[in-house]
C-alpha cells in the first residue's frame, strides 16, 4: 500500500515509517498540516497515518477537509489523548481508526492492515472462508469442514473479525474495541481465555490449527 | 472635567433612587394643581347655591310682603353674623339697609348682574384689612335695588392652607426618598464592595477566598453563593490538577530513577549484560512507567469530570457484556462465576466510565482470589431506591481499618505488592462514583476468615 504518515515529531515519523515499510508498504513521511492535506490531495494514497497535533493545519481540520474535498482513503489517527471523547472527535472528523501513543510496533501494522483491507472491501459480502473454515453471514451459521460449529453470538463476533483479517495479525486490544466496543485495557488475560475457548470449537479436533497465537501482538487465523 | 463621583453615587440603585424623587416631585405637583382647583371649584360652585338660596328667599319675602318685608328680612339677616353680605337700595339710590353704606359696582338697568368687589375689614387683631367679595346685584322691579354677596377670604384661606401643607410636605418627602435611595444604594455598593474584594483576592492568588452571604437571602446573597460555589468548583479543579502533579513527580520519579539505575549498571558492566534482555526489560518498564502516567491522567480528568460524556445507559445490558466478557477468564482462573443481574435498569452515566470502574474491581477480584473461590457480579436496585452495582469475592479481603485507605491514589496494601499494578484502579472507581453522584462501598464478602472476601459496590443514584 501507498501510506502517507504526517507527522512533526521526526523520530516518530521515522519510527513509523521503518515500521510500516519493514511490513512492506510504501511509505511517505511530512511534518507538517499543511503540507499533508497537499500532498493527501495530489498523490495517489492508500491511507493517511495522522497525528492529531500538528503545525499550520491540526490533524482533525486535515482529514476533514481531505473528505470534503472528495478524499476516500482510510485514515489513521496516532495520538497522545487516548480518552474516548478524542476518539469519538477522530472518528467524527472522518477517521476510520484511533491509536493511542505509545504503541508496539506490531499494533501499528495490524491496524493499518486492517484498515487497508476494509478500505478496498465496500460490497457486502455474505461468506467468509479460510481453509476449509466457512462462516455463513446471513444464515449465521459456521462450517469446518462438514461439520456444523455452534457458536455464542459473541464467539461468531470474534470469529467474524478474525476471518474478516484472516492472514493478518489482530491485536488484543484490537478485539476489544471491535469486538467488545471498550476502549482500555483491562488487566487480566479476558481476551485471551476467548480466544482460548473459540480454538476450542474450531481448531481442537482438526489436525490443521487456524487459529495461531503471534508472540508479544496478537493472534492470527490463517490457513 | 468631570468630577469622579463617589462609588455610591455610581450604583443603579443611587441612580434609581434620583429617579424615584424626581417622579415624586412630578406627582406632588401634580397633586396639589388637581387639589388646588378641585377645592376651589367645589367651594365656588357652593358659594354659588348657597347665593342662590339667599336670593330665592329674598325674593320670596319681596313677593309676599313688598319692600317692606324685604327691608325687614334684609335687616334681619345681615344682622346675624354669616357669609353674607346684603344692600338695599330704593328706586333713588338711597341705601335703605344692609352691611354697607352704599352698592359697591354699577346697577344693572333692569335684571341681575354679577358683581366683584373689594371692601375694607377689621381682621381679628383690630387692624384693617382688604378682603374681596363675589355677589349678584338684582334691579327689582320697582326699581329698587338689592345686592347678596359673599366673603371670598374663608375660601382663599382654605385653599391657601392646603396650598401651605402640600409645599411642607414636598420637601420632606424629597428629603426622606433621597436619604433611602442613598442609604439602599451605599449598603448595595458595600456588598459591591465586599464581592470585588472578594475576587480581586482571588485574581492575587488567595483561592480560598469566599464571597460573604448575610443570610439574608437577597440577590446578592444568591450571587455570592453561585459564585462561592463555581470558586469551590475552581478550587477542586486546582486541587486535582496539583495532586496528579504531585502524583507524577512523586510516583514516576522512583520508576525511573530505577530505570535510570539499572541501564547505568547494564552500561558499566558493559559485554557481561544480555544487551537483548536489557532493552526487552527497559521496553517493559517504559511500558509501566507510560500506563501509569496515563491512568494519572485519566484518573484526573475523571476527578475533574470534564470529558465525562453522560447519556442515559442500560446498566444491566452493561452487565451482562461485563459478565460475558469476564466469565471465561473467572473460570479460567478457577472461580466459579454468578452473575446477578435485575432486567431493565437504566442510570445516566458515562457508558465508558462505569464499565471501566466494573472492569478495574472484576480485574481486582480475579487477581485476589485463591483458586476454588467464588465471584459473584450483581446488579440490583437497593431498598433505598439506587442501582447497585457490586462485585463480591471470596478473596482475603481489605481490614476495615484499610479500606478509606485503599482508594486513594498509589495506596496498595502490602499484601498486594507482589501483584502488578499501579495501585490506581480503586481510586478511578472511586472517582467515577464520585462523578455520576454515587459512593463506591467496600464490605465484608460472603466468605468466613481469613478468607473473608470483599464486596466492592458502586451505589449509583438512578437518576443524576
Amino acid at each position: 500500500m501507498n501510506l502517507l504518515v504526517i507527522e512533526d515529531d521526526p523520530e516518530m515519523a521515522e519510527f513509523v515509517q521503518r515500521v510500516l515499510s519493514e511490513a512492506g508498504h510504501t511509505v511517505e513521511a511530512v511534518h507538517d498540516g499543511e503540507t499533508g492535506l497537499t500532498m493527501a490531495r495530489s498523490m495517489p494514497v492508500d491511507m493517511l497515518i495522522v497525528d492529531r497535533m500538528l503545525p499550520r493545519k491540526n490533524g482533525l481540520d486535515l482529514v476533514r477537509e481531505f473528505r470534503e474535498s472528495g478524499g476516500s482513503a482510510p485514515a489513521l489517527f496516532l495520538s497522545a489523548l487516548g480518552d474516548v471523547d478524542h476518539r469519538v472527535e477522530g472518528l467524527q472528523a472522518g477517521g476510520d481508526d484511533y491509536l493511542t501513543k505509545p504503541f508496539a510496533p506490531s499494533e501499528l501494522v495490524a491496524r493499518v492492515e486492517a484498515l487497508g483491507r476494509r478500505g478496498g472491501n465496500e460490497t457486502p459480502i455474505t461468506t467468509l472462508k479460510v481453509g476449509d473454515l466457512e462462516m455463513n453471514l446471513l444464515a449465521r451459521s459456521v462450517f469446518r469442514g462438514e461439520e456444523k460449529i455452534d457458536l455464542q453470538p459473541r464467539e461468531f463476533r470474534l470469529l467474524e473479525f478474525l476471518m474478516r483479517n484472516a492472514g493478518q495479525v489482530v491485536t488484543r486490544t484490537m478485539l476489544l474495541e471491535k469486538v467488545w466496543d471498550y476502549h482500555f485495557d483491562p488487566q487480566t488475560n479476558v481476551i485471551d481465555v476467548h480466544i482460548s475457548r473459540l480454538r476450542g470449537k474450531i481448531d481442537k479436533d482438526f489436525d490443521r490449527p487456524l487459529l495461531h497465537t503471534v508472540r508479544g501482538a496478537g493472534y492470527r487465523l490463517q490457513a | 472635567m468631570r468630577l469622579p463621583l463617589p462609588a455610591f453615587m455610581r450604583t443603579t440603585t443611587f441612580r434609581l433612587a434620583v429617579v424615584h424623587a424626581v417622579m415624586f416631585l412630578i406627582f406632588t405637583f401634580g397633586l396639589l394643581i388637581y387639589l388646588f382647583y378641585s377645592t376651589a371649584g367645589y367651594m365656588r360652585s357652593q358659594s354659588v347655591r348657597e347665593l342662590d338660596g339667599e336670593v330665592q328667599a329674598l325674593a320670596a319675602a319681596f313677593n309676599s310682603g313688598g319692600m317692606d318685608r324685604l327691608n325687614q328680612t334684609v335687616v334681619e339677616r345681615s344682622s346675624v353674623r354669616g357669609p353674607f353680605f346684603y344692600v338695599l337700595q330704593d328706586a333713588d339710590g338711597q341705601t335703605i339697609s344692609g352691611d354697607f353704606a352704599a352698592i359697591p359696582d354699577e346697577l344693572p338697568e333692569s335684571g341681575s348682574v354679577e358683581t366683584n368687589f373689594a371692601y375694607q375689614s377689621m381682621n381679628r387683631n383690630g387692624e384693617l384689612e382688604t378682603r374681596s367679595a363675589n355677589g349678584i346685584i338684582i334691579r327689582l322691579p320697582n326699581k329698587a335695588s338689592l345686592m347678596v354677596a359673599y366673603d371670598l377670604s374663608t375660601r382663599t384661606q382654605i385653599v391657601n392652607r392646603i396650598t401651605r401643607a402640600v409645599w411642607t410636605a414636598l420637601p420632606i418627602g424629597l428629603a426622606m426618598s433621597l436619604i433611602g435611595g442613598l442609604i439602599i444604594s451605599r449598603s448595595a455598593a458595600r456588598r459591591a464592595e465586599q464581592l470585588t474584594r472578594t475576587t480581586d483576592g482571588i485574581i492575587s492568588g488567595d483561592l480560598s477566598r469566599r464571597a460573604p452571604v448575610v443570610g439574608s437571602g437577597d440577590e446578592f446573597d444568591r450571587l455570592s453563593e453561585r459564585l462561592n460555589a463555581m470558586l469551590d468548583r475552581l478550587e477542586h479543579l486546582m486541587m486535582t490538577t496539583r495532586h496528579a502533579g504531585d502524583a507524577i513527580a512523586h510516583d514516576l520519579r522512583s520508576p525511573l530513577t530505577r530505570l535510570r539505575n539499572r541501564l547505568e549498571a547494564d552500561l558499566r558492566d558493559g559485554e557481561k549484560v544480555d544487551r537483548t534482555a536489557s532493552i526487552e526489560r527497559t521496553i517493559d518498564e517504559v511500558d509501566a512507567v507510560l500506563a501509569t502516567f496515563n491512568s494519572i491522567l485519566s484518573l484526573s480528568k475523571i476527578q475533574a469530570g470534564s470529558s465525562a460524556r453522560f447519556q442515559t445507559i442500560d446498566v444491566s445490558e452493561l452487565m451482562d457484556e461485563l459478565a460475558e466478557l469476564y466469565e471465561p477468564a473467572s473460570e479460567d482462573a478457577g472461580l466459579s462465576f454468578a452473575s446477578e443481574i435485575e432486567p431493565g435498569l437504566t442510570i445516566e452515566g458515562d457508558k465508558s466510565l462505569i464499565a471501566q470502574a466494573m472492569t478495574n474491581l472484576l480485574d481486582n477480584a480475579i487477581k485476589y482470589t485463591p483458586t476454588g473461590g467464588a465471584l459473584t457480579l450483581r446488579t440490583r436496585i437497593t431498598r433505598k431506591d439506587e442501582i447497585e452495582l457490586s462485585v463480591t469475592d471470596t478473596g482475603a479481603g481489605i481490614p476495615s481499618e484499610d479500606r478509606e485507605r485503599v482508594v486513594r491514589r498509589f495506596v496498595r496494601l502490602e499484601a498486594s505488592r507482589t501483584q502488578p499494578g499501579n495501585g490506581l484502579g480503586l481510586a478511578m472507581v472511586d472517582a467515577i462514583a464520585k462523578l455520576h453522584q454515587g459512593v463506591f462501598e467496600l464490605s465484608d464478602g460472603p466468605g468466613t476468615p481469613p478468607n473473608t472476601g470483599l464486596r466492592a459496590a458502586l451505589i449509583l443514584p438512578k437518576h443524576v
